[in-house]
């Protein structure tokens, strides 16, 4: 009998830090968030998603925001206006 | 030592190796199955204790522990006395200025490049001459395989999944040598970098597939250096990013005898590897898009002089980049520093490489860290 061990971490569990924000009713009148990753097109998209928005469900302000490094992280300060002003945010990758 | 973790129970060694590929614990090729004895031998020769932390990723919010390390090294079949180099080189892609997301993550594809200097080599037999790039030396294998397992197994990294590699390339198996520091013309490689003679370190760098630089024909540093400025001036891998380049003993030594120092040999190359404005345009490298990213923008707009004009990206970029003289030369890297010069290979051929870095855009930096002893 042998036991081997497990080099995952996805057995050990990645730590959730965050709780789910509350999901919003409908979005008439609802400022959204647009959040480009940092690659070069991620905004051309999100642009046209808050196009479709508009008409179809009504949304209000948008706030937009470009990551400047698609491979890192926001910060929570850069991250505060989306945090404050936004009840929803779209995020997207675009190359 | 006793570990106390999860794992399978089984019946015999292969039965083990074959539950491995069921779990998808693997590069593809059959691994070591890790054991709670091997597993703490293997620990037991690093500094670290078990729930160290060698590496943390902020985009998947993942902290690699010397334990997990310590499993997916035994997996890779690494002698435990190698762990202090894993460590180390997991510390260095771990380091926050190396952004590991993107190259573990990016279509591009990259292999995590790990150079050694330093008495560790002899120590533990990194090879450093002939084949160093290829089969048959444990620890060059074996230490690198640790690093892409700890990809695959603790980030998530599988292939299609986290690695969207578009083709990736055999490199990205295990890519780690030694600098042949006694065929060197210059200091070693990590006493360039600011570390003392005498210390043991890794360099890591994120890397494209290599190109050979084959020349047999001259021993003049200039018609051999323009060989290796000409592959790196290729328009399908040019970008703003870093080289690697080792070069073979037999090309080291030309240097050596025409007496060119480090910097000469970095400042020669980034002179002489560029492309035109004109051949970018033509083979669609200048894409409207990169006008918004300050780094590319630097690249591909200067004065015909060379010179580095102050602009920062606005609505009428691209028109002023357009209208730009096409003569303009467009370099690799953005200065001479760019480009890693080391040295490798058997005593006897013509033969060196050069790496691109990984990514159309700026890509990261070399890191070197400390081997602890």
């Amino acid at each position: 009998m042998m036991r081997i061990l497990d080099p995952t971490i996805r057995a050990a569990g990645i730590p959730v830090t965050a709780q789910r924000a509350p999901r919003p009713a409908h979005l008439t009148g609802v400022t959204v968030g647009l959040l480009a990753n940092g690659k070069s097109n991620g905004m051309v998209l999100l642009d046209r998603i808050a196009d479709l928005l508009r008409e179809r469900r009504g949304i209000g302000e948008v706030v937009r925001l470009s990551k400047t490094n698609a491979s890192v992280p926001l910060t929570e300060e850069q991250a505060e206006p989306l945090i404050k002003q936004c009840a929803v945010v779209v995020t997207a990758i675009g190359d | 030592m006793t570990l106390q973790h999860d794992g399978i129970d089984l019946e015999d060694f292969w039965q083990a190796i074959e539950v491995c590929y069921e779990q998808s614990w693997t590069d593809g090729l059959p691994v070591v199955p890790p054991t709670e004895p091997l597993v703490a031998r293997m620990l037991a020769a690093g500094p670290w204790a078990e729930n160290d932390v060698l590496l943390f990723e902020p985009a998947r919010n993942v902290s690699v522990t010397a334990y997990k390390a310590a499993v997916n090294a035994v997996m890779a079949g690494c002698r435990p006395e190698y762990f202090p180099v894993v460590g180390a080189a997991l510390q260095a892609v771990g380091d926050p200025a190396f952004e590991l997301h993107g190259p573990a993550t990016s279509t591009g594809g990259a292999a995590l490049m790990v150079i050694v200097n330093g008495p560790v080599r002899r120590r533990l037999g990194i090879h450093g001459g002939a084949n160093l790039l290829g089969p048959g030396f444990r620890a060059n294998a074996t230490i690198g395989r640790a690093l892409r397992l700890v990809l695959l197994n603790c980030l998530g990294c599988q292939p299609g999944v986290l690695d969207k590699s578009t083709q990736g390339w055999p490199g990205k198996y295990s890519l780690c040598f030694a600098e042949d520091e006694e065929s060197s013309p210059w200091e070693p490689l990590s006493v360039a970098r600011g570390f003392k003679p005498g210390q043991s370190t890794v360099t890591v760098f994120a890397a494209e597939s290599g190109h050979n630089v084959l020349s047999h024909g001259t021993a003049s540093p200039e018609p051999l250096l323009a060989l290796f400025a000409d592959a790196m001036a290729g328009l399908g891998s040019l970008s703003p990013g870093r080289s690697v380049i080792v070069l073979a003993p037999e090309h080291a030594d030309h240097l050596k005898r025409a007496r060119w120092n480090r910097a000469r040999t970095q400042a020669w190359l980034y002179e002489h590897a560029w492309r035109s404005l004109a051949d970018l345009k033509r083979t669609g490298k200048t894409e409207p898009a990169f006008f918004t990213n300050p780094q590319l923008l630097q690249w591909l707009y200067r004065h015909a002089d060379g010179g580095v004009p102050s602009i920062t990206p606005d609505v009428d970029t691209a028109e002023r980049v357009a209208a730009q003289d096409e003569s303009v030369r467009v370099h690799r890297g953005l200065g001479p520093e760019d480009i890693l010069l080391c040295v490798g290979g058997g005593q006897a051929g013509g033969h060196s490489s050069f790496f691109p870095s990984w990514s159309r855009g700026r890509s990261v930096p070399f890191v070197t860290k400390e081997v602890p002893s």
